[in-house]
């Protein structure tokens, strides 16, 4: 193990009065393989984004190999030899792997004319030094998850990365392709190569890391070689300190209003629930766990490969999301902007999206149901517009968010599925929301998806916990702690 | 969900929209209406250097007359441009219906059942159309272009690459006859505009077009199926072309395999312009009848002032990349 290749100190980065990284200090050696670890919105994105020279910090220092530097772009961060392969790797998958790894670098030439030969002999030697020899003429887009990994590793190290920021790179691997992958990053530690590798897989940091950081809260809890923790450690170095129980009202549960069996989908595998009508079930889980799209599922957004819904007993046909809400069951979809708002509509139109067959006599619309649709949903979420034709990108994001909740609200629904329905949004209008949540919950059924445990405990009477699309565990309000939640969520002890 | 279609620009002006925070003044950046603008503009400039001949009122009922089948055409292009597609094969299917309709009266069929035949024509095309772009997923470029080629052959293998002369006097009428003054043609395509018009503006199924075409996965989650509303698209604009195949065979008193062709790139392009004649960028079919209305008095004014054809396509082409740039700037600003 040899000096310092990477030193990062006094960190800072906030976005307006919101901070997002504070007092970050990371050391990464090199020949070292750095593990980097945190719950969703611990702050690694960002310090990612600030490494890779994508975002600039608002104060600190950094520094490769004991030369201070200040990356303004991507292309700063290169040249300083730190390189960062994101989990979608970068790479164009309707080019060879020969022209992915000249992708952004010129060719050789010789004379006027590349020199095709060369170029070939040369990214021949990149792949060497990855231990691995591929096609150069197959299309990248047919290679294998792993092997497409390798190409955008060789293409990293042909730019002579002296730091290699990886992201989540097993999340799309096998175990068998991760193994591979862990060999030939322990030949890039054996060059001296320093390797910042970001995962949710505690057994990995356990495989494969010399040390690794920790953080919470957008701090630094500690850097610890993993030797001298176990896996529980770690999660209770995410979690921080055990919450308070909120105590849920545990609400009268009325009768059950869905039932899902074995949903299967990309990430999600044999699911079964029940949904009462009077409850609120929260979802936890990493990102990647499958949470979006067991709700996506439940709502007839996306064909499932296997499993049944049924809501009060009457089979749902699959793959449609307007039988579903025709059965009562609505979605409020993740991202606002691109899953929920009509950028170029106003609010009335937005607001009434959802139950146009309801606010139209034979097809035909009225512009007073519609006045009276939006008046009335402005009231009752106290959704703050200047009028009925305001467009609706000029509204601030929670009441954007509010109004999407309202279109859904407007159809009454018997099962209201959430996708972090406070995310982005103000504290005044979190407390709305759940405020919200829990008088829908007086005679419809919840499930709420949600990165932030805090959230989950306060609204939810019970908590599901997907890992790797399966539900792991079922706890109560009472018991769902942020460290019992996480540790399910990670698979607790090393696996 | 947004697909990135190849070829012309698509109309999804809503996009990603980055997070369009309002300004501090309250609104979006200052806007130029440009396509009102322009029109009064050429209006003005044609007043002033041809004063007697281009405000008479003969040369206004002459310009009507001469828009009035593209207004048919650009009208049902809106409805297609609003869910976020455009139809290539509009111009050529304009030709082929006219051809339909001519064959069989020359055929000897009557009058009524021959245009039926026509309009049931276009709406065929624009199920294939729809079929095409909504379930085998061909981006509209290619599906319509391809349906382009096949119409265009078609039509030519109907006539013998000939012009089809000789239809019956009552057919003919529709083009020449006057009802209290105003020509038959026009008071069709008003009413095929028209309900155009209210489809797009006041039917549930207006608003569900316009959902698709601004943000097709939000549609999907309230329960909007984009596959029949594409279908249903390419139905209106397929049976809006056999509409206007009817009408321009009759003011031509003949069909010729290739009449309608044109067309394609100016309804397109009166669609653009109508775009930014709003605020929102909106496609709607008030914009679009005032670019056609831009595009007709352009012709018109060139006309007497004895510009050349040719210079007037040249015009044409330049205005539309006008009208494109502006509609893109707008998105990208958003």
């Amino acid at each position: 193990m040899g000096g310092t290749a990477l030193e990062v100190s006094e960190l800072e980065h906030r976005y307006g009065a919101q901070t997002v990284l504070s007092d970050v200090d990371l050391t990464v050696r090199m020949g070292e393989i750095h593990a980097l670890l945190g719950a969703n919105g611990a702050g690694k994105s960002t310090l990612i984004k600030i490494l890779s020279g994508v975002q600039r910090p608002t104060a600190g220092r950094l520094s490769v190999f004991g030369q201070p530097v200040t990356l303004r772009s991507a292309r700063d961060a290169h040249a300083a030899g730190i390189v960062t392969v994101q989990q979608d790797l970068g790479l164009v998958s309707g080019l060879t792997v020969l022209e992915n790894l000249y992708l952004g670098r010129p060719l050789p030439r010789r004379g006027p004319l590349p020199h095709r030969a060369e170029a070939r002999r040369v990214a021949r030697e990149w792949l060497a030094t990855v231990g691995v020899q591929l096609p150069l003429d197959e299309l990248v887009g047919r290679l294998s998850p792993v092997r497409q990994t390798v190409v955008a590793l060789a293409r990293a190290l042909a730019g002579r990365a002296r730091v290699l920021i990886l992201d989540e790179p097993t999340a799309a691997l096998t175990d068998q392709e991760s193994s591979l992958l862990f060999t030939l990053l322990r030949r890039l530690r054996e060059r001296g190569v320093a390797i910042v590798y970001v995962t949710h897989r505690l057994h990995e940091v356990f495989l494969l890391a010399d040390r690794v950081t920790v953080l919470r809260d957008r701090r630094v809890v500690a850097t610890v070689p993993p030797a001298e923790v176990d896996a529980d450690d770690l999660v209770t170095m995410m979690a921080g300190e055990p919450l308070a129980s909120s105590g849920a009202a545990a609400s009268a549960r009325g009768p059950e209003i869905l039932r899902a069996d074995g949903l299967t989908g990309r990430r999600v595998r044999d699911v079964s629930l029940t949904l009462h009508a009077g409850e609120v079930v929260g979802v936890a889980g990493l990102a990647g766990s499958g949470r979006s799209e067991l709700l996506r599922l439940l709502a007839g957004a996306q064909r499932p490969r296997a499993g049944r819904t049924a809501v009060r007993g009457r089979p749902l046909q699959p793959g449609s999301t307007r039988r579903a809400l025709a059965a009562g069951v609505a979605l409020v979809p993740e991202d606002r902007l691109h899953q929920a708002l009509l950028p170029q509509a106003d609010v009335t139109e937005n607001v009434v999206l959802a139950s146009l067959r309801e606010l139209s006599r034979l097809g035909i619309r009225s512009a007073r149901r519609d006045r009276a649709a939006w008046a009335a949903a402005a009231r009752q979420l106290t959704i703050r517009a200047t009028g009925p034709r305001q467009p609706v990108t000029q509204l601030s994001g929670g009441n954007q968010q509010k109004l999407v909740l309202a279109r859904v609200l407007r159809r009454a629904p018997a099962v209201l599925l959430l996708d972090e329905p406070t995310r982005g949004v103000d504290i005044r209008t979190k407390q709305a929301i759940r405020g919200l949540i829990a008088r829908t919950a007086s005679n419809a059924a919840v499930l709420i998806v949600s990165s932030e445990l805090d959230e989950l405990t306060a609204v939810a009477d019970r908590v599901l916990i997907l890992r790797e699309g399966r539900v792991v565990a079922e706890l109560s309000a009472a018991d769902a702690d942020e460290e019992t939640v996480l540790r399910h969520c990670y698979g607790g002890s090393s696996r | 969900m947004k697909e990135t279609r190849a070829g012309l620009p698509t109309v999804d002006a809503a996009g990603p929209a980055a997070a369009a925070e309002p300004t501090a003044a309250g609104g979006t950046r200052r806007w130029i209406p440009g396509t009102p603008v322009a029109f009064a503009a050429l209006v003005v400039l044609f007043a002033v250097l041809r004063p007697q001949s281009f405000l008479s009122t003969g040369n206004l009922r002459n310009t009507v007359e001469q828009i009035a089948i593209l207004a048919v055409v650009a009208a049902v292009q809106t409805v297609v441009m609003a869910v976020g597609e455009f139809d290539l094969s509009v111009g050529a299917l304009v030709s082929l219906t006219g051809v339909v309709a001519a064959h069989l009266m020359l055929d000897g069929t009557p009058v009524a059942p021959a245009i039926l035949a026509a309009v049931l024509t276009g709406t065929a095309v624009g199920v294939v159309n729809g079929v095409l772009v909504a379930w085998l997923r061909l981006s509209a470029f290619v599906a319509t272009l391809a349906v382009l080629t096949a119409l265009a052959g078609t039509s030519l293998l109907l006539t013998d690459g000939s012009t089809l002369f000789g239809l019956p006097a009552g057919f003919v009428a529709i083009g020449r006859d006057r009802l209290g003054g105003v020509p038959v043609l026009v008071i069709v395509a008003a009413v095929a505009a028209a309900v155009v018009w209210f489809l797009l503006a006041h039917t549930s199924a207006g608003a569900r077009w316009y959902a698709v075409g601004g943000n097709a996965e939000a549609a999907w989650y309230a329960g909007i199926d984009a596959r029949w509303m594409r279908l249903a698209a390419f139905v209106v604009s397929g049976a809006g072309a056999g509409v206007a195949g009817v009408l321009l065979t009759s003011r031509l008193a003949s069909a010729h395999p290739t009449a309608g062709d044109g067309l394609m790139l100016t309804s397109i392009a009166a669609v653009f312009l109508g775009m930014t004649a709003s605020r929102s960028g909106r496609v709607t079919v008030g914009g679009t009848l005032l670019g056609v209305a831009v595009l007709g008095v352009l012709d018109n004014g060139l006309n007497l002032l004895q510009i050349d054809t040719y210079v007037q396509q040249v015009l044409t082409g330049l205005i539309l990349i006008y009208a494109v740039a502006l509609s893109r700037r707008r998105e990208a600003r958003r």
